[in-house]
Protein backbone atom coordinates (compact mmCIF):
# COMPACT_ATOMS: atom_id res chain seq x y z
CA UNK A 1 0.00 0.00 0.00
CA UNK A 2 1.62 3.38 -1.45
CA UNK A 3 2.14 6.55 1.79
CA UNK A 4 2.74 8.87 -0.76
CA UNK A 5 -0.14 9.63 -3.08
CA UNK A 6 -0.27 11.74 -6.70
CA UNK A 7 -2.03 15.31 -5.17
CA UNK A 8 -5.58 16.02 -6.51
CA UNK A 9 -4.66 18.35 -9.12
CA UNK A 10 -3.04 15.39 -10.67
CA UNK A 11 -6.38 13.04 -10.36
CA UNK A 12 -8.19 15.76 -11.28
CA UNK A 13 -6.92 16.53 -14.63
CA UNK A 14 -5.82 12.31 -14.88
CA UNK A 15 -10.19 12.04 -14.74
CA UNK A 16 -10.71 14.74 -17.26
CA UNK A 17 -8.45 13.30 -19.70
CA UNK A 18 -5.84 16.44 -19.69
CA UNK A 19 -2.70 14.39 -18.52
CA UNK A 20 0.23 14.39 -21.66
CA UNK A 21 1.63 10.53 -22.32
CA UNK A 22 3.72 9.99 -19.82
CA UNK A 23 2.32 11.54 -16.77
CA UNK A 24 -0.88 10.27 -17.58
CA UNK A 25 0.64 6.58 -17.18
CA UNK A 26 2.29 6.65 -14.50
CA UNK A 27 -0.90 8.18 -12.19
CA UNK A 28 -2.46 5.28 -14.20
CA UNK A 29 0.14 2.91 -12.83
CA UNK A 30 -0.70 4.62 -9.16
CA UNK A 31 -4.05 4.26 -9.71
CA UNK A 32 -4.10 0.41 -10.65
CA UNK A 33 -2.81 -0.39 -6.84
CA UNK A 34 -4.23 2.55 -4.86
CA UNK A 35 -7.63 2.05 -3.64
CA UNK A 36 -8.17 5.31 -2.03
CA UNK A 37 -6.75 7.47 -5.35
CA UNK A 38 -8.84 5.39 -7.31
CA UNK A 39 -11.81 6.14 -5.50
CA UNK A 40 -10.97 9.99 -5.79
CA UNK A 41 -10.63 9.24 -9.68
CA UNK A 42 -13.88 8.24 -9.65
CA UNK A 43 -15.13 11.25 -7.72
CA UNK A 44 -13.64 13.65 -10.59
CA UNK A 45 -15.34 11.34 -12.92
CA UNK A 46 -18.76 11.91 -11.43
CA UNK A 47 -18.11 15.36 -11.93
CA UNK A 48 -16.95 14.91 -15.10
CA UNK A 49 -20.52 13.41 -16.05
CA UNK A 50 -22.04 16.32 -13.89
CA UNK A 51 -20.39 18.84 -16.36
CA UNK A 52 -21.41 17.00 -19.54
CA UNK A 53 -24.96 16.82 -18.10
CA UNK A 54 -24.72 20.18 -17.25
CA UNK A 55 -23.87 21.78 -20.55
CA UNK A 56 -25.98 23.73 -23.20
CA UNK A 57 -27.22 21.30 -25.95
CA UNK A 58 -25.49 22.02 -29.27
CA UNK A 59 -27.82 20.95 -32.02
CA UNK A 60 -26.92 18.65 -34.32
CA UNK A 61 -26.97 18.33 -38.03
CA UNK A 62 -30.47 17.80 -39.60
CA UNK A 63 -28.91 14.06 -40.95
CA UNK A 64 -26.99 13.27 -37.98
CA UNK A 65 -29.34 10.55 -36.41
CA UNK A 66 -29.72 8.90 -40.10
CA UNK A 67 -26.23 8.82 -40.46
CA UNK A 68 -25.58 7.58 -37.32
CA UNK A 69 -28.01 4.66 -37.86
CA UNK A 70 -27.08 3.72 -41.04
CA UNK A 71 -22.97 3.72 -39.33
CA UNK A 72 -25.11 1.37 -37.12
CA UNK A 73 -26.15 -0.96 -39.67
CA UNK A 74 -22.84 -0.79 -41.58
CA UNK A 75 -20.70 -1.55 -38.70
CA UNK A 76 -23.32 -4.51 -37.75
CA UNK A 77 -22.34 -6.48 -41.04
CA UNK A 78 -18.49 -5.80 -40.10
CA UNK A 79 -17.93 -6.58 -36.42
CA UNK A 80 -14.70 -5.16 -35.24
CA UNK A 81 -12.07 -7.44 -34.62
CA UNK A 82 -11.09 -8.03 -30.99
CA UNK A 83 -7.87 -6.47 -30.12
CA UNK A 84 -5.50 -8.42 -29.01
CA UNK A 85 -4.38 -8.05 -25.24
CA UNK A 86 -0.48 -6.86 -25.26
CA UNK A 87 1.86 -9.19 -24.21
CA UNK A 88 3.02 -9.50 -20.39
CA UNK A 89 6.51 -9.31 -20.37
CA UNK A 90 7.28 -8.78 -16.89
CA UNK A 91 4.33 -9.32 -14.72
CA UNK A 92 5.25 -7.38 -11.73
CA UNK A 93 4.79 -4.19 -13.94
CA UNK A 94 1.61 -2.08 -13.48
CA UNK A 95 -0.44 -2.85 -16.58
CA UNK A 96 -0.17 0.67 -17.59
CA UNK A 97 3.21 0.04 -18.92
CA UNK A 98 3.13 -3.17 -19.91
CA UNK A 99 2.95 -2.20 -23.52
CA UNK A 100 5.88 0.12 -23.36
CA UNK A 101 8.65 -2.21 -21.88
CA UNK A 102 10.31 -4.57 -24.22
CA UNK A 103 11.56 -6.57 -21.74
CA UNK A 104 11.45 -7.35 -17.96
CA UNK A 105 13.11 -5.41 -15.69
CA UNK A 106 16.26 -7.48 -15.31
CA UNK A 107 16.72 -7.53 -18.70
CA UNK A 108 16.04 -4.06 -19.89
CA UNK A 109 19.36 -2.38 -22.34
CA UNK A 110 20.49 -0.34 -19.12
CA UNK A 111 22.92 2.33 -20.16
CA UNK A 112 25.58 3.04 -16.92
CA UNK A 113 25.43 7.05 -16.12
CA UNK A 114 27.57 5.59 -13.43
CA UNK A 115 28.72 2.41 -11.39
CA UNK A 116 25.59 3.17 -8.80
CA UNK A 117 23.03 4.60 -11.05
CA UNK A 118 21.57 3.00 -14.64
CA UNK A 119 19.20 4.40 -16.76
CA UNK A 120 16.40 3.28 -19.57
CA UNK A 121 13.93 5.66 -21.64
CA UNK A 122 11.46 5.04 -22.21
CA UNK A 123 9.18 5.45 -25.99
CA UNK A 124 6.45 7.16 -23.89
CA UNK A 125 8.65 10.89 -23.90
CA UNK A 126 6.67 13.74 -25.67
CA UNK A 127 7.43 17.05 -26.17
CA UNK A 128 6.85 17.84 -22.69
CA UNK A 129 7.83 15.17 -20.76
CA UNK A 130 10.92 12.70 -20.64
CA UNK A 131 9.91 9.67 -19.15
CA UNK A 132 12.59 7.10 -18.26
CA UNK A 133 13.46 4.39 -15.44
CA UNK A 134 16.40 4.28 -12.81
CA UNK A 135 18.02 1.94 -11.32
CA UNK A 136 20.14 2.51 -8.35
CA UNK A 137 22.20 -0.07 -7.26
CA UNK A 138 21.39 -1.09 -3.50
CA UNK A 139 23.06 0.70 -1.09
CA UNK A 140 24.37 2.80 -3.19
CA UNK A 141 23.86 7.19 -3.20
CA UNK A 142 23.02 9.44 -5.45
CA UNK A 143 25.12 12.68 -4.89
CA UNK A 144 23.18 15.74 -3.76
CA UNK A 145 21.42 17.02 -6.68
CA UNK A 146 18.05 19.55 -7.03
CA UNK A 147 16.02 19.62 -10.26
CA UNK A 148 15.16 22.23 -13.52
CA UNK A 149 11.97 21.69 -13.25
CA UNK A 150 9.41 19.34 -11.94
CA UNK A 151 10.49 15.43 -11.71
CA UNK A 152 7.65 12.76 -10.59
CA UNK A 153 8.88 9.35 -9.39
CA UNK A 154 7.41 6.44 -8.90
CA UNK A 155 8.86 3.22 -7.00
CA UNK A 156 8.37 0.21 -9.26
CA UNK A 157 10.73 -2.00 -6.87
CA UNK A 158 12.91 -1.94 -3.58
CA UNK A 159 13.10 1.53 -1.95
CA UNK A 160 14.78 4.20 -1.66
CA UNK A 161 15.34 7.25 1.13
CA UNK A 162 16.12 11.01 1.50
CA UNK A 163 16.56 13.39 3.87
CA UNK A 164 12.42 13.43 4.01
CA UNK A 165 11.40 10.16 3.68
CA UNK A 166 11.39 6.41 3.19
CA UNK A 167 9.93 5.36 -0.48
CA UNK A 168 8.54 1.99 -1.36
CA UNK A 169 6.99 0.09 -4.24
CA UNK A 170 4.16 1.93 -5.28
CA UNK A 171 5.17 5.23 -3.75
CA UNK A 172 4.15 8.49 -5.91
CA UNK A 173 6.71 11.18 -5.63
CA UNK A 174 7.16 14.97 -6.97
CA UNK A 175 10.58 16.33 -6.53
CA UNK A 176 10.75 20.09 -7.82
CA UNK A 177 13.11 23.10 -8.02
CA UNK A 178 13.17 23.35 -3.84
CA UNK A 179 13.67 19.81 -3.47
CA UNK A 180 17.81 19.45 -2.71
CA UNK A 181 18.02 15.56 -1.84
CA UNK A 182 20.52 13.02 -1.80
CA UNK A 183 18.62 9.89 -2.62
CA UNK A 184 19.68 6.31 -1.09
CA UNK A 185 18.81 3.20 -2.22
CA UNK A 186 18.09 0.23 0.74
CA UNK A 187 20.46 -2.19 1.30
CA UNK A 188 18.51 -5.34 0.05
CA UNK A 189 17.98 -5.03 -3.23
CA UNK A 190 18.35 -2.51 -6.37
CA UNK A 191 15.77 0.77 -6.32
CA UNK A 192 14.11 0.57 -9.91
CA UNK A 193 12.20 4.09 -10.46
CA UNK A 194 9.74 5.47 -12.87
CA UNK A 195 10.47 9.32 -13.57
CA UNK A 196 9.17 11.88 -15.36
CA UNK A 197 10.55 14.80 -16.17
CA UNK A 198 9.34 18.16 -17.66
CA UNK A 199 11.95 18.36 -20.73
CA UNK A 200 13.87 21.45 -21.21
CA UNK A 201 11.48 22.43 -24.21
CA UNK A 202 8.02 23.35 -23.24
CA UNK A 203 5.33 24.25 -25.36
CA UNK A 204 2.49 25.66 -23.37
CA UNK A 205 -1.35 27.02 -25.06
CA UNK A 206 -3.99 24.59 -26.87
CA UNK A 207 -2.46 24.30 -29.93
CA UNK A 208 1.14 23.66 -28.45
CA UNK A 209 -0.09 20.40 -26.61
CA UNK A 210 0.85 17.15 -27.78
CA UNK A 211 -2.15 16.05 -26.40
CA UNK A 212 -4.68 17.89 -28.68
CA UNK A 213 -6.12 15.25 -30.53
CA UNK A 214 -8.00 17.74 -32.92
CA UNK A 215 -4.92 19.11 -34.46
CA UNK A 216 -3.99 16.52 -37.65
CA UNK B 1 -32.43 22.86 -13.67
CA UNK B 2 -30.59 20.48 -11.74
CA UNK B 3 -33.90 18.66 -11.48
CA UNK B 4 -34.33 18.49 -15.59
CA UNK B 5 -30.97 17.28 -15.68
CA UNK B 6 -31.18 14.46 -13.33
CA UNK B 7 -34.36 13.19 -14.54
CA UNK B 8 -32.59 13.15 -18.39
CA UNK B 9 -30.15 10.84 -16.65
CA UNK B 10 -32.75 8.23 -15.32
CA UNK B 11 -34.02 7.88 -18.18
CA UNK B 12 -30.97 7.42 -20.28
CA UNK B 13 -30.39 5.07 -17.96
CA UNK B 14 -33.40 3.04 -19.23
CA UNK B 15 -32.29 3.52 -22.95
CA UNK B 16 -29.26 1.97 -22.90
CA UNK B 17 -29.97 -1.23 -20.53
CA UNK B 18 -32.94 -1.63 -23.03
CA UNK B 19 -30.53 -1.56 -26.04
CA UNK B 20 -28.49 -4.25 -24.11
CA UNK B 21 -31.05 -6.45 -23.43
CA UNK B 22 -33.05 -6.25 -27.09
CA UNK B 23 -30.59 -4.21 -29.28
CA UNK B 24 -33.37 -1.86 -29.55
CA UNK B 25 -32.87 0.92 -32.68
CA UNK B 26 -36.06 2.92 -31.30
CA UNK B 27 -34.11 3.32 -27.66
CA UNK B 28 -30.86 4.12 -29.38
CA UNK B 29 -32.47 6.88 -31.48
CA UNK B 30 -34.18 8.34 -28.20
CA UNK B 31 -30.52 8.12 -26.70
CA UNK B 32 -29.34 9.83 -29.45
CA UNK B 33 -31.87 12.63 -29.13
CA UNK B 34 -30.82 13.10 -25.45
CA UNK B 35 -27.08 12.45 -25.25
CA UNK B 36 -25.69 13.56 -28.78
CA UNK B 37 -26.08 17.17 -28.17
CA UNK B 38 -24.64 17.65 -24.84
CA UNK B 39 -21.91 15.26 -26.02
CA UNK B 40 -20.99 18.01 -29.00
CA UNK B 41 -20.87 20.41 -26.47
CA UNK B 42 -18.58 18.89 -24.51
CA UNK B 43 -16.65 17.83 -28.06
CA UNK B 44 -16.43 21.65 -28.75
CA UNK B 45 -15.67 23.47 -25.64
CA UNK B 46 -12.87 20.52 -25.86
CA UNK B 47 -11.92 23.02 -29.16
CA UNK B 48 -12.90 20.26 -31.77
CA UNK B 49 -14.33 22.27 -35.25
CA UNK B 50 -18.56 21.69 -36.14
CA UNK B 51 -17.15 18.00 -38.31
CA UNK B 52 -14.73 16.78 -36.01
CA UNK B 53 -17.39 17.42 -32.96
CA UNK B 54 -19.96 15.67 -35.13
CA UNK B 55 -17.61 12.31 -36.16
CA UNK B 56 -16.46 12.25 -32.12
CA UNK B 57 -19.49 12.29 -31.00
CA UNK B 58 -20.55 9.42 -33.51
CA UNK B 59 -18.41 7.02 -32.65
CA UNK B 60 -18.98 7.44 -28.83
CA UNK B 61 -22.44 6.62 -30.03
CA UNK B 62 -21.46 3.30 -31.72
CA UNK B 63 -19.67 2.44 -28.97
CA UNK B 64 -22.31 2.78 -26.63
CA UNK B 65 -24.49 0.07 -28.88
CA UNK B 66 -21.73 -1.83 -28.89
CA UNK B 67 -20.62 -1.99 -25.29
CA UNK B 68 -24.39 -1.26 -23.76
CA UNK B 69 -24.40 -4.55 -22.37
CA UNK B 70 -21.10 -3.87 -19.94
CA UNK B 71 -23.54 -0.59 -18.59
CA UNK B 72 -24.65 -1.60 -15.33
CA UNK B 73 -26.96 1.09 -13.84
CA UNK B 74 -26.12 -0.30 -10.35
CA UNK B 75 -22.74 0.85 -10.60
CA UNK B 76 -22.75 4.09 -12.32
CA UNK B 77 -24.30 6.60 -13.82
CA UNK B 78 -25.50 7.08 -17.48
CA UNK B 79 -23.61 10.71 -17.45
CA UNK B 80 -20.69 9.27 -15.76
CA UNK B 81 -20.14 6.32 -18.36
CA UNK B 82 -21.15 8.52 -21.12
CA UNK B 83 -18.53 10.97 -19.71
CA UNK B 84 -15.47 8.68 -19.71
CA UNK B 85 -16.33 6.90 -22.95
CA UNK B 86 -16.33 10.30 -24.61
CA UNK B 87 -13.48 11.40 -22.98
CA UNK B 88 -11.27 8.36 -23.78
CA UNK B 89 -12.45 8.68 -27.45
CA UNK B 90 -11.27 11.94 -27.62
CA UNK B 91 -7.64 11.22 -26.01
CA UNK B 92 -7.76 8.16 -28.97
CA UNK B 93 -9.31 10.27 -31.79
CA UNK B 94 -6.53 10.96 -34.82
CA UNK B 95 -4.55 8.41 -33.11
CA UNK B 96 -5.63 4.57 -33.97
CA UNK B 97 -2.60 2.66 -35.26
CA UNK B 98 0.34 4.85 -33.77
CA UNK B 99 0.94 2.10 -31.10
CA UNK B 100 3.53 3.71 -29.66
CA UNK B 101 1.41 6.88 -28.18
CA UNK B 102 -0.22 6.18 -25.24
CA UNK B 103 -4.09 5.59 -25.44
CA UNK B 104 -6.86 5.60 -23.57
CA UNK B 105 -6.82 1.64 -22.86
CA UNK B 106 -3.28 2.37 -21.14
CA UNK B 107 -4.96 4.93 -18.43
CA UNK B 108 -7.94 3.10 -18.25
CA UNK B 109 -7.44 -0.81 -18.60
CA UNK B 110 -10.89 -2.32 -19.05
CA UNK B 111 -12.78 -4.67 -17.06
CA UNK B 112 -11.37 -3.29 -14.22
CA UNK B 113 -14.40 -1.78 -12.00
CA UNK B 114 -14.66 -2.25 -8.07
CA UNK B 115 -17.99 -3.24 -8.14
CA UNK B 116 -18.50 -2.63 -4.54
CA UNK B 117 -16.91 0.43 -4.26
CA UNK B 118 -19.27 1.46 -7.59
CA UNK B 119 -22.24 0.16 -6.03
CA UNK B 120 -21.70 2.74 -2.99
CA UNK B 121 -21.13 5.68 -5.26
CA UNK B 122 -24.24 4.51 -7.50
CA UNK B 123 -27.11 4.92 -4.11
CA UNK B 124 -25.18 8.10 -3.22
CA UNK B 125 -24.93 9.75 -6.09
CA UNK B 126 -28.14 8.97 -6.99
CA UNK B 127 -29.96 9.28 -3.56
CA UNK B 128 -28.47 11.59 -1.23
CA UNK B 129 -26.88 13.84 -3.64
CA UNK B 130 -27.54 16.32 -5.83
CA UNK B 131 -24.86 17.28 -8.70
CA UNK B 132 -21.48 17.98 -7.13
CA UNK B 133 -20.44 20.87 -9.69
CA UNK B 134 -23.55 22.78 -8.87
CA UNK B 135 -22.60 23.50 -4.87
CA UNK B 136 -19.96 25.13 -6.48
CA UNK B 137 -19.39 29.16 -6.65
CA UNK B 138 -19.56 30.34 -10.60
CA UNK B 139 -16.01 31.44 -10.01
CA UNK B 140 -14.85 28.24 -8.76
CA UNK B 141 -16.56 26.57 -11.51
CA UNK B 142 -15.07 28.45 -14.10
CA UNK B 143 -11.72 27.05 -13.05
CA UNK B 144 -12.73 23.51 -12.97
CA UNK B 145 -14.06 23.74 -16.41
CA UNK B 146 -10.90 25.47 -17.54
CA UNK B 147 -9.49 21.85 -16.08
CA UNK B 148 -11.74 19.84 -17.82
CA UNK B 149 -12.54 21.32 -21.32
CA UNK B 150 -8.23 22.66 -22.21
CA UNK B 151 -6.58 20.91 -19.89
CA UNK B 152 -5.30 24.23 -18.53
CA UNK B 153 -2.30 24.17 -15.86
CA UNK B 154 -2.63 26.63 -12.76
CA UNK B 155 -0.63 29.30 -14.27
CA UNK B 156 -1.46 29.34 -17.86
CA UNK B 157 -5.63 29.97 -16.68
CA UNK B 158 -4.26 32.76 -14.24
CA UNK B 159 -2.60 34.35 -17.30
CA UNK B 160 -6.21 34.29 -19.31
CA UNK B 161 -8.15 35.02 -16.59
CA UNK B 162 -5.94 37.90 -15.67
CA UNK B 163 -5.58 37.21 -11.65
CA UNK B 164 -2.39 36.14 -9.49
CA UNK B 165 -1.73 32.64 -9.69
CA UNK B 166 -2.26 32.66 -6.07
CA UNK B 167 -5.50 33.38 -6.43
CA UNK B 168 -6.40 30.71 -8.93
CA UNK B 169 -4.70 27.80 -6.87
CA UNK B 170 -6.76 28.76 -3.84
CA UNK B 171 -9.78 28.78 -5.60
CA UNK B 172 -9.09 25.29 -7.12
CA UNK B 173 -7.89 24.33 -4.04
CA UNK B 174 -11.59 25.33 -2.46
CA UNK B 175 -13.29 24.22 -5.41
CA UNK B 176 -11.54 20.54 -4.98
CA UNK B 177 -12.03 20.70 -1.26
CA UNK B 178 -15.76 21.12 -1.78
CA UNK B 179 -15.83 18.42 -3.67
CA UNK B 180 -13.94 16.31 -1.62
CA UNK B 181 -15.88 16.87 1.89
CA UNK B 182 -18.78 16.20 -0.47
CA UNK B 183 -17.88 12.68 -1.61
CA UNK B 184 -16.69 11.93 2.40
CA UNK B 185 -20.24 13.04 3.61
CA UNK B 186 -21.66 10.61 1.04
CA UNK B 187 -19.83 7.79 2.74
CA UNK B 188 -20.80 8.55 6.13
CA UNK B 189 -24.07 8.41 4.76
CA UNK B 190 -23.55 5.70 3.43
CA UNK B 191 -22.69 4.15 7.03
CA UNK B 192 -25.64 5.50 8.48
CA UNK B 193 -28.10 3.90 5.62
CA UNK B 194 -26.09 0.23 6.10
CA UNK B 195 -26.41 0.04 9.82
CA UNK B 196 -30.16 0.92 9.55
CA UNK B 197 -30.33 -1.53 7.12
CA UNK B 198 -28.07 -4.80 8.16
ZN1 LIG C 1 -2.67 6.86 -3.98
Amino acid sequence: MANYHPNHELLMQFAAGQLSNALGIMVACHIENCEECRAVTQNYEHLGGDILESLETIELSPDFISRTLSKLAEDAKSPEPASAAPPVVDARLPKPLQRFLPNTLESLPWSGISSSIQQFDLTISDRQYTARFYKIKAGKELPQHTHKGNEYTMVMDGAFSDESGSYHKGDFILADTSTHHQPKAHADCDCICFAVMDAPLKFTGFWGRMLNPFMR
Amino acid sequence: MTQVASETSFQMDDLIVRIAETQDQQAFSELVELAAPRMKAYAIRCGAGVDDAEELVQECLLTVWRKAHQFNPKAARSTTWLYTIIRNRRIDMGRKNKLDIVQSDDLWPEGETDLLEDDVERDLTGKLVRTLLHSLPDEQRQIVFKVYFEGKSHSEIAGELDLPLGTIKSRLRLAMKKLDTLAKEQVSWLTIILIMNF
